[in-house]
């Protein structure tokens, strides 16, 4: 077989197996600085990973029977993801597999006649619709910049110092650690589910979901976790050890609003969003093209 | 699955329903999750949802009315599932034991496998209740997987 | 075959059927007439495929080479003012001034033209090449299709009707008119005979609106008639202008003068535009589209979403090499993007499920001016594709509401909470059309993709297109959602459906898939050629890797790309084991969803709650429609507004 194909195959491979440790040790990691910032000791830091093969053991109960497979396919679309994204490949389509992950998690909360996830799915719909632009922006930004929509050139040179992305897209990454915040479900933006308040909408989109089903949501996340971080990588690529460094710090930043911050309405965030996101992006993207 | 075993042990979930409480064991319940017990600690999270539980907890006694809503939550709890009594009213039914719309302690609804006693149940007894609980989980998957498999 | 007869035969077969369907009164025979139709035009478009791919590119058949016993230019005049006294009739017929008008102007522009400049038609009068082959297969293929299900479905809607005498016969004269013209329409140079078939497809729009006869119909159909003969003014004004500018109206010559400010050649490119904008329903002209959405499913299928409109956006794509890279592509671009977003917008606020489909049908149409005003060999190359996905995906969704609508008696998306158990097979189809419309690796969000790389360099242009995909995205899920709603059953039993429309309705969402893995055969067999062909010198931008679509830099370097078939397979996946987690789930380990505790007894699905004082209630949930932001009442006047100021725009740049 070609060296170059195997070499991607293994890529992928080792990107299935390792990504779901890292993704739940950082979600430990965050579970714990969150309760120390609450001044409480939390949890072990493999707590996420307790939940998970605790909820695999528990009995499969079901609403009806097309729920299971539109969580596999969160997840599968999901994995897809974060494989084009090691592979290197076109970033704006990735957002598109990004979408459809999100997608099936809406209908499988949408197939059951639950108000409860109903409702948290519609709030999913509008969180999408809120972070969507700006990530797509933030392709437009990275495509004026390196003059191609591949993630591979990014991480071309991945020891050497070179100059970061970052130096010309400032108010695109802004702009998309801003919309991070609704991705990864933290306040003020987690409305349609949130790892904390558990009174909120009972459990919003996951409400119908139990044992095996939300353990993969639950992996779907990790993955989802190490995929963001793996973006925000990408504006400091060279050398990449102080784009993982700033990943984690940007991680960081998060849990703080986290716990900073209260839940807003969903119209506050479609109106800060759009206006601050796009109007933030769209700046720097102005001054990209007069360049 | 020695993995999942472990994990049973260390991540109790808990569905906490108020029957007819005076609200004092609630307030304890709830004293639990404060940084001074951190009941996270233990894994122990509360959740909202009777689909994410693994354990309910009960305060108050039970009455006609309730009876319909505990034992629907209680289905809905998917196996293996434990119920933890926290209080007088809810081991016995407590002072309003002889009342005329009240049946009784929750076991008179649904299998109790802890009683948590006092009026008001204190924090650490709440949380010793839960992880006592926590301790018959394993049995009951046994009987879960026996049923299956028959 | 050779070419002669089978352009005859392409424009022929159906003008001969219409008669026959119009003659003969029985079901069965009009059953079978359709039939041998379809394949008969399945034939005639498999012939052209072989002749075109024989000829090597470009067929061009000259009509004087055949010595033909009577003047055929005289017959295609004479057959225009004919037309336009028919439209004039109606208008007077039906007390509508502005139609009369409007007919009388363009007759009396027709006739000055034809007097005072004696004109020279061009020698070649029918061009086959990559581009209209494309649409004349979207023409021969899915057009035949929809007529067969129309067969099944209008007994259904005609039953509904208790009508005393069936309108069939004329329901498929009409339609079989129809294809006529559009075969014409795309296969046709002469510029002045393409008028002739655009102002028979308006006819046709006209009288299928009107079809069912209720004042609602007749007064939709109105519209969409005066609307689109506005767009036929701006046709023969810009027939005048482009051949005073160049002596020709061979629309090959035309593509080739390139961008060359002879007289008013300028302005008769915006007026062509301006067409193509009525008859493809852009802002500020969609609402004879949606209002449209009153005649029977078949009829939105076939002429509102896969062929009439295309129309428009034919004329402005076959046009667009010769604007490309101007003042006015940016501003057809702008238009197309504008729609795009705003019909996006308000598609949000929209329950009807047929008025989703249309401002959905204007949202793509939109995309494909955007693109084509873009002109680059990318954009123009997502026009195309989108093109062929928009029609497939597009007429199988319309006959699934057709079918959801004569089962449920409803086109609210509301009322189709539960279809699954209701109507397993549709629903399923339904899904898959819908999924196709806005997610990869399916051929429409592909195309979307094309077109956002493409639209990189116009800020403008592009915030637009970033918006209205998002904003799509939003009235899909949802709709999606409610279709897919379903309590547990133990069993599931297929509805029962006349073969005329399961089958179509197959072999479209057969055809999805299949173009949709097929994506970068389609793109070299039929676009790439047209491309390199139309757009001589530009270099190729867009290569066909393995199984995917792959975009080329400047310096010679991928810049982007997709291959689609890994997450066809990913999907495939799922269906495969769909089966076994559907056996996995045991009717024991049931549960009803989550009502607080306030379940009924026996209720496993969720259906009702125990309210207060002992009574039990219902559970109601419907889905966000945002009517304050995106309602139709306070978006359409600023969008109508502001699409007509770029509309002013582009004449203001073109004088």
């Amino acid at each position: 077989m070609d060296i170059v194909i195997l070499k991607d195959i293994l890529t992928v491979v080792a990107t299935i197996i390792l990504a779901p440790f890292i993704g739940g040790l950082l979600t430990g990691i965050d579970r714990k600085i969150t309760a120390r910032m609450q001044s409480r000791s939390g949890p072990p830091i493999f707590q996420p990973f307790y939940d998970l093969f605790k909820l695999l053991g528990k009995e499969r109960l079901i609403v009806n029977q097309t729920q299971m497979m539109f969580v596999i396919g969160h997840l599968f679309f999901a994995v897809a993801a974060l494989a084009m994204f090691m592979l290197g490949q076109d970033l704006l389509m990735l957002l598109f597999i990004m979408a459809f992950s999100s997608i099936m998690l809406i209908m499988g909360a949408m197939s059951v006649r639950s108000p409860y996830s109903k409702i948290g799915a519609q709030r999913e719909i509008v969180q999408i619709m809120a972070y969507e632009p700006v990530l797509i922006l933030m392709v437009v930004g990275v495509f004026l910049s390196t003059g191609s929509f591949m993630i591979r050139p990014l991480f071309s040179d991945m020891f050497g110092f070179g100059k970061p992305l970052l130096y010309d897209l400032p108010l695109v990454f802004i702009a998309f650690i801003y919309v991070l915040t609704i991705k990864l479900r933290k306040s003020p933006f987690d409305f349609s589910m949130s790892h904390h308040a558990h009174q909120e909408l009972i459990k919003g989109i996951t409400t119908e979901f139990s044992g095996p089903q939300l353990a993969v949501i639950e992996l779907t996340h990790w993955y989802e976790l190490v995929l963001f971080l793996g973006l925000i990588t990408m504006f400091f690529a060279q050398p990449v050890w102080i784009g993982i460094l700033i990943a984690l710090i940007c991680y960081f930043f998060e849990i703080v609003i986290d716990n900073i911050s209260a839940r807003m309405t969903w119209k506050w965030m479609l109106q800060a969003t759009w206006i601050v996101g796009i109007g933030v992006a769209m700046t720097n993207i102005i001054w990209l093209y007069l360049k | 699955m020695g993995l999942v075993k472990k994990s049973r042990m260390k991540s109790p979930w808990v569905l906490h329903y108020d029957c007819t409480s005076c609200n004092g064991c609630d307030i304890e319940t709830l004293a639990c999750l404060t940084p001074l017990y951190d009941v996270e600690r233990f894994g122990i999270i509360n959740v909202g949802n009777p689909k994410h539980a693994d354990i309910l907890v009960v305060t108050g006694s039970v009455n006609k009315r309730n009876e319909k809503v505990l034992k629907n939550l209680y289905n809905q709890m998917p196996e293996p599932k434990a119920v933890v009594a926290v209080g007088a009213c809810a081991c016995t039914g407590g002072i309003f034991k002889d009342c005329y719309n009240v049946l009784g302690g929750v076991d008179k609804v649904l299998p109790v496998d802890v009683y948590v006693p006092g009026c008001c149940a204190k924090p650490e007894a709440i949380i010793d209740g839960i992880m006592i609980a926590v301790s018959k989980l394993e049995e009951k998957a046994e009987a879960m997987k026996a049923k299956a498999h028959a | 075959m050779d070419k002669y007869t089978l352009l005859a035969l392409a424009i022929l077969i159906p003008s001969l059927s219409a008669f026959l369907c119009y003659v003969f009164n029985k079901p069965w025979v009009r059953n079978v007439i359709v039939f041998v139709t379809a394949l008969l035009m399945f034939a005639v478009a498999g012939g052209f495929v072989y002749q075109l791919l024989q000829s090597g590119g470009k067929i061009e058949i000259n009509l004087e080479d055949l010595h033909l016993p009577f003047d055929i230019e005289f017959i295609f005049k004479l057959l225009d003012f004919v037309l336009l006294a028919i439209i004039a009739d109606i208008g007077m017929k039906r007390k509508k001034p502005l139609i009369v008008v409007l007919a009388i102007i363009q007759g009396v522009l027709l006739l000055l033209f034809e007097l005072f400049g004696s004109v020279k038609e061009p020698h070649v009068a029918f061009v086959v090449d990559y581009l209209s082959l494309i649409m004349l297969l979207l023409v021969s293929v899915i057009g035949p299709l929809i007529t067969i299900f129309a067969t099944g479905y209008m007994k259904e809607h005609e039953h509904h009707q208790h009508l005393e005498k069936s309108r069939q016969p004329r329901f498929f004269a009409i339609l079989f008119v129809f294809l006529s013209a559009m075969n014409g329409l795309v296969l046709t140079n002469n510029l002045s005979w393409m008028l002739l078939f655009w102002e028979v497809t308006t006819l046709c729009s006209f009288l299928l609106i009107s079809h069912d006869g209720n004042e609602q119909a007749v007064k939709n159909g109105l519209r969409a008639l005066w609307i689109n003969m506005l767009g036929g003014v701006a046709f023969v004004l810009a027939i005048i202008f482009i051949y005073n500018a160049l002596g020709t109206l061979s629309v090959e010559e035309i593509i080739r003068s390139k961008m060359t400010p002879v007289g008013l050649f300028p302005v008769g490119l915006g007026l062509l535009c301006f067409a193509g904008f009525t008859k493809s329903a852009q802002f500020p002209f969609q609402s004879w589209l949606l209002g449209a959405m009153v005649a029977p499913t078949p009829v939105s299928a076939l002429l509102h979403s896969s062929t009439m409109v295309k129309a428009g956006v034919y004329l402005i794509v076959r046009i667009a090499p010769v604007y490309s890279g101007t003042t006015l592509g940016m501003i057809v671009a702008l238009a197309g993007a504008f729609t795009f977003v705003m019909a996006s917008a308000i598609a949000i606020s929209q329950s009807n499920g047929k008025r989703v489909l249309a401002y959905s049908t204007i949202a793509n149409l939109g995309l494909i001016v955007c693109c084509a005003g873009i002109g680059s060999y990318v954009a123009l190359g997502a026009a195309i594709l989108l093109m062929i996905f928009h029609a497939i995906s597009k007429a199988l969704l319309f006959l699934c509401v057709g079918t959801i609508e004569l089962e449920i008696g409803s086109r609210d998306i509301e009322d189709m909470q539960g279809l699954f158990k209701k109507m397993p097979f549709t629903t399923v189809i339904a899904v898959i059309g819908m999924i196709s419309m806005l997610l990869p690796p399916f051929g429409v969000l592909l195309t979307k993709w094309l077109a956002l790389e493409a639209a990189v360099k116009f800020p403008l242009v592009l915030i637009c297109i970033i918006i209205g995909s998002a904003l799509t995205l939003v009235f899909w899920s949802k709709w999606i959602g409610i279709i897919l709603t379903v309590s547990y059953h133990a069993k599931y039993k297929m509805e029962k459906l006349p073969l005329a429309m399961w089958i179509t309705m197959a072999i479209l969402v057969v055809a999805i898939i299949v173009t949709g893995v097929d994506i970068s055969m389609i793109f070299k067999a039929a676009v790439a050629p047209f491309l390199l062909e139309s757009m001589k010198g530009v270099p190729e931008t867009i290569l066909n890797g393995i199984n995917g679509l792959w975009l080329v830099g400047d310096s010679g370097k991928v810049v982007g790309g997709f291959s689609s078939i890994y997450f066809f397979m990913i999907l495939f996946l799922l269906f495969l084991l769909y089966p076994y987690l559907y056996r996995k789930s045991k009717a024991e380990l049931l549960k009803p969803p989550y009502l607080c505790g306030a379940n009924t007894e026996e209720d496993t699905k969720g259906l009702e709650f125990n309210a207060p004082a002992d009574t039990v209630d219902q559970v109601i949930v419907h889905n966000y429609y945002f009517a304050g932001a995106f309602g139709e009442a306070n978006l359409t006047p600023w969008a109508n507004f502001i699409a007509g100021a770029i509309i002013m725009i582009m004449f203001g740049v073109v004088i």
